[in-house]
């Protein structure tokens, strides 16, 4: 078939435009329980969640220019559920006044032949970890408490080690682009966690060695 | 959507009257399909890539399902057309080749069908006919009927087993789902485009 010819994309459904609010920071395994009490008095009263995922890393590498990547995760404790796919844009820059790192994210349920279709689409894995911790919420923002393990044979992922001896603290809100009174309520509520943790706002594009 | 050829609109309305005379009743709100499709715009190994179909069924709304022809499917949800959006520098969608079909759904006993008129870029191109045999999802159980009921309204244009049922290891006994259907949609949709079909590029 001849090539169709280029034109603009149509969109059918979905949301436009939603963006990802992030604050981070690190907690190590001594300072956990106190953590997660302070969360459990702070977040919405809620049945404590914990969860295990496996995500793996794919890359899409064109002809130029960096490489496209998608994060596609499962749940390895509820093996039933959909798939997470996942499209997180670079950080946006400039507005040194906005308190936490906003980027664009699109979030996309998928059925179990993900890997497989990423694979045809050209995407190719690039690496694969073990995320497992808590999740809290406090209205909009999210809170997840993760400690990483790296995948010792690929795809297994019962052989696994733990990357380091901390958790991973990641307060973040989904939100449509523009309403950066979110980052406020962030910042408030990150003051509320100190000491036990400092969650700031960290250009993941800066920490590549 | 674009005007419908007299010729395709008088098929379509001899199917509406037969199924009625049958006693089939005519649903609230009508049905639609659609299918646009993604080439590659290159590829690191430098291969030809297969052709990427993103399509959308009214009866699953919140899904989209996108697949490559003979290969892998995705059901996923909406936020994946937003998705080929960010993609667009590697997947570009080709607008001139966009496939809708729509249509009015009947109810007769336990039959669903739908009859609707292809378009393609806004130009008519066939009719399609989909007939669903609701309490079964086992092909192989229900074909023989499937194919006798179809008669009663297609005449001597009753299609041959779907090969979508016959290609797949358990053959027919395996359970039909969403993509089984949009699988038949894309055979069909494919089909018409490669048809000529002079005096028919009716634009609105």
């Amino acid at each position: 078939m001849e090539a169709p010819p280029v034109t603009v994309m149509p969109v059918t459904g979905g949301t436009i435009n939603m963006m990802e609010y992030l604050l981070q920071g690190s907690v190590l395994d001594q300072a956990l329980d106190s953590l997660l009490h302070r969360l459990r008095g702070l977040c919405d009263n809620m049945e404590p969640e914990t969860f295990t995922d496996h995500e793996l890393v794919y890359l899409l590498k064109g002809q130029q220019g960096n490489p496209f990547i998608l994060r596609a995760r499962r749940s390895l404790s509820h093996p039933t559920a959909p798939w997470h796919l996942r499209y997180l844009g670079q950080p946006e820059v400039g507005d040194k006044s906005r308190h936490a790192l906003v980027r664009n994210c699109v979030d996309v349920a998928t059925s179990h032949s993900l890997p497989e279709f990423l694979n045809e689409m050209g995407f190719r894995m690039d690496h694969e970890f073990v995320a497992n911790g808590h999740i809290f919420r406090k209205g909009a923002m999210k809170v997840v408490v993760t400690k990483l393990s790296r995948i010792l044979v690929p795809g297994n992922t019962e052989n696994i080690e733990r990357l380091s001896l901390s958790y991973l603290v990641e307060l973040s809100v989904l939100a449509p682009a523009g309403q950066d009174t979110v980052s406020e309520d962030m910042r408030s509520f990150a003051e509320q966690l100190k000491p036990l943790v400092h969650l700031e706002k960290i250009d993941p594009s800066k920490q590549r060695h | 959507m674009g005007r419908v050829p007299g010729a395709l609109q008088q098929t379509v309305d001899l199917l509406h009257k037969k199924l009625e005379q049958l006693g089939a009743l005519k649903q609230q709100g009508n049905f639609s399909v659609d299918c646009e499709t993604y080439h590659a715009t290159a590829t690191a190994s430098g291969q030809p890539s297969k052709l990427l179909y993103v399509m959308h069924n009214s009866e699953t709304p919140l899904s989209c399902m996108a697949l490559f022809e003979g290969g892998p499917c995705l059901v996923a949800d909406a936020n994946f057309d937003v998705l080929m959006i960010k993609l667009k520098s590697h997947f570009q969608n080709a607008k001139g080749h966009k496939v809708e079909c729509r249509g009015w759904k009947y109810r007769y006993s336990d039959f669903s069908i739908k009859v609707g008129t292809v378009t393609m870029n806004s130009s008519a191109r066939g009719i399609s006919a989909e007939v669903e045999y609701c309490p079964c999802v086992v092909p192989g159980d229900c074909w023989n009927l499937m194919k006798e009921f179809m008669q009663s309204f297609l005449g001597s244009n009753v299609p041959e087993l779907p090969s979508v049922f016959t290609v797949k290891p358990e053959g027919l006994f395996a359970p039909s789902d969403c993509i089984d259907t949009m699988t038949q949609y894309l055979e069909l949709f494919n089909k018409l485009r490669k048809l000529q079909m002079p005096g028919s590029n009716i634009r609105v």
